[in-house]
């Protein structure tokens, strides 16, 4: 079977990036102005920064989305999980803004209005198509994610406080202001951020440049430990890859998440620190990342994750066990039931890669990887109702585990982790004083974010 | 459903519990090279620790995680007192709680790295 680059999701990648500063500087000129505040939990921690959305729609990430979504737009991916011209698309965008900010602008549908970011302009929505309110946001985040009794395929518990995707849609704002939107004053990215800036347009072009045929995405908000690295070598061989035209793309997703996770920069340079020291050839891996808050959505946020890495130009994405999940909300193998039956309770009545106005990046499922101590070695463990490829009973990584360990400062044995991974952690430990999210570090990184205006 | 506890052991406190029962309980794991002090943790504690620590969890194997370091410590510490994983350990645990919450919430802030 020959692959090459898939089209861009809806056919058309989005470049809502006002570059020329004159006709910046007159798309802004008169508007009123309000400044994107970040979505906070109820200890005030910041859980959330709607520039990380504009800027994922406006470089292309998203697409076709060029726009926050009206009311009926909400309506349709909450009821089908497809955006008003049928486009398959996860979750709700929306520009969210308190009473008090939504007076001080004082704007009204067909208005345009310009969002600062760092008091700077940086965004306009150039002309409102409507302004409306969602009162009920524990409704919201429930219909976001779904609850047991409505989605008994895959959502094993109530979504509580607890989940941070559900979290952050209770914590919205009440004003939803929708329309297309524009970066007007592109950012520049801090260190080590700006290396790992593909959007789509720039990562096509780096696949053609390198000849790839075969790209499979793998999504992460994690440093890999060693199960990692297998599941992105074995991905490929399942993929179909033929050398010398098969890559893997990392796509880190970077933004705020949950205390305990990984420190933002420590996930992308220890994920580079693979290629760099050998473990992967640079010629066929590459560490990127996209800005999203992380909703946790395990098979919701396999289709966003869908989304992006196809419109990166990937003909494969990989699904492991717990896909982008916390806790046990939703079943371990949620993503996969999507991929391989679709979830009818969502909408989706096919998986989505079959579906019309789906995907054409295709999946590869795949189990876990774990240690097998008869054979001393890295193998393929499947699933819990399998049998595994070995005669012994492959001893798992668990990431929190492996956390555990870390944080007393032990070093974790090469076979759960490389040493140049760990060597990265503790770099950026240093930096902040703890190796893994904290409060303190979502608050300081609201301050800095990953971009300068 | 049964929850677990994992005490990853270096040489130190190996040393502490070498000679006593608990050695029974120790469990090495991939290839040898990581040895923990595994055991079984009652209902009514799990939930317990869930509680206190937001941050807790159970993971795919049943074991509790993402306790602060100094809630690890304390649980050694009882444990190697006690020579035993048995309640008393909880209890003596759970009564210095708010020194050991105190200690996480340090510990948020600054937790010292490896040389």
């Amino acid at each position: 079977m020959k692959f090459e680059t898939p089209p861009p999701h809806g056919g058309r990648l989005v470049y809502n990036v006002v570059e020329d500063r004159d006709k910046a500087a007159k798309m802004v000129e008169g508007l009123p102005c309000v400044d994107i505040k970040p979505t906070l939990d109820p200890a005030g921690t910041p859980i959330r920064n709607v520039y990380r959305e504009i800027m994922s729609i406006a470089y292309g990430f998203f697409s076709p989305l060029d726009r926050f979504m009206t009311r009926n737009e909400v309506e349709r991916v909450l009821e089908e999980r497809r955006l008003l011209d049928g486009w398959i698309f996860p979750y709700p965008i929306v520009l969210d803004l308190s009473d008090d900010d939504l007076k001080a602008a004082g704007v009204k549908e067909g208005d345009g209005l310009c969002l600062r970011l760092k008091g700077r302009p940086f965004a306009v929505v150039e002309r409102i198509e409507e302004i409306y309110r969602v009162e009920d946001k524990k409704t919201f985040a429930d219909r976001v994610f779904g609850t047991p009794e409505r989605n008994k395929e895959v959502v094993r518990k109530r979504f509580d406080e607890k989940h941070p995707g559900w979290l952050i849609y209770r914590q919205l704002q009440p004003n939803f202001v929708a329309g297309r939107v524009y970066v007007v004053n592109p950012p520049k990215f801090r260190q080590p951020y700006d290396r790992f800036w593909y959007p789509p347009q720039k990562s096509r072009e780096y696949i053609r440049q390198k000849g790839w045929t075969i790209v499979v995405a793998h999504q992460t908000r994690n440093v890999p430990h060693r199960g990692h690295e297998a599941l992105m070598k074995h991905a490929l061989f399942v993929a179909g890859a033929t050398r010398p035209g098969d890559a893997v793309l990392v796509n880190a997703i970077i933004g705020a998440k949950r205390p305990g996770d990984y420190l933002d920069e420590a996930i992308l340079e220890a994920h580079e620190a693979l290629n760099k020291f050998g473990y992967f050839h640079p010629d066929r891996h590459v560490v990127t990342m996209t800005l999203w808050d992380m909703r946790y959505g395990n098979p919701l946020e396999s289709l966003l994750h869908a989304v992006i890495r196809q419109n990166l130009g990937c003909t494969h994405h990989m699904f492991g066990r717990d896909h982008a999940a916390v806790g046990d909300y939703y079943d371990p193998y949620a993503t996969q039931i999507l991929w391989t039956k679709g979830l009818p309770s969502y909408g989706l009545n096919e998986p989505p890669h079959e579906a019309d106005k789906g995907f054409k990046i295709l999946p590869v499922n795949l189990g876990e990887f774990a240690y097998s101590p008869k054979a001393d070695e890295i193998t393929y463990y499947g699933s819990d109702l399998d049998k595994p490829l070995v005669g012994d009973k492959p001893e798992k990584f668990s990431g929190s585990f492996i956390r555990g360990i870390i944080m007393e400062g032990l070093r974790p044995p090469p076979i759960i982790m490389r040493p140049e991974v760990f060597d990265v952690i503790v770099k950026w430990w240093k930096v902040y004083g703890y190796p893994f999210v904290t409060d303190r570090y979502l608050k300081l990184k609201e301050e800095q974010l990953e971009v300068e205006l | 459903m049964t929850y677990k506890f994992a005490l990853v052991l270096d040489e130190k406190r190996l040393e502490r519990i070498k000679g006593s029962p608990l050695e029974s309980l120790i469990k090495s794991s991939f290839g040898g090279r990581v040895k923990t002090l595994d055991f079984e943790v009652p209902e009514d504690v799990a939930k317990r620790i869930l509680s206190e620590f937001p941050a807790a969890r159970v993971d795919s194997r049943g074991y509790i995680e993402d306790v602060p370091v100094a809630f690890r410590k304390a649980v050694f510490e009882a444990v190697a007192k006690h020579k035993s994983t048995g309640r008393e350990v909880w209890d003596e645990v759970f009564s210095r709680l708010e020194e050991i919450k105190q200690m996480a919430a340090k510990e948020k802030e600054y937790l010292p790295p490896p040389e």
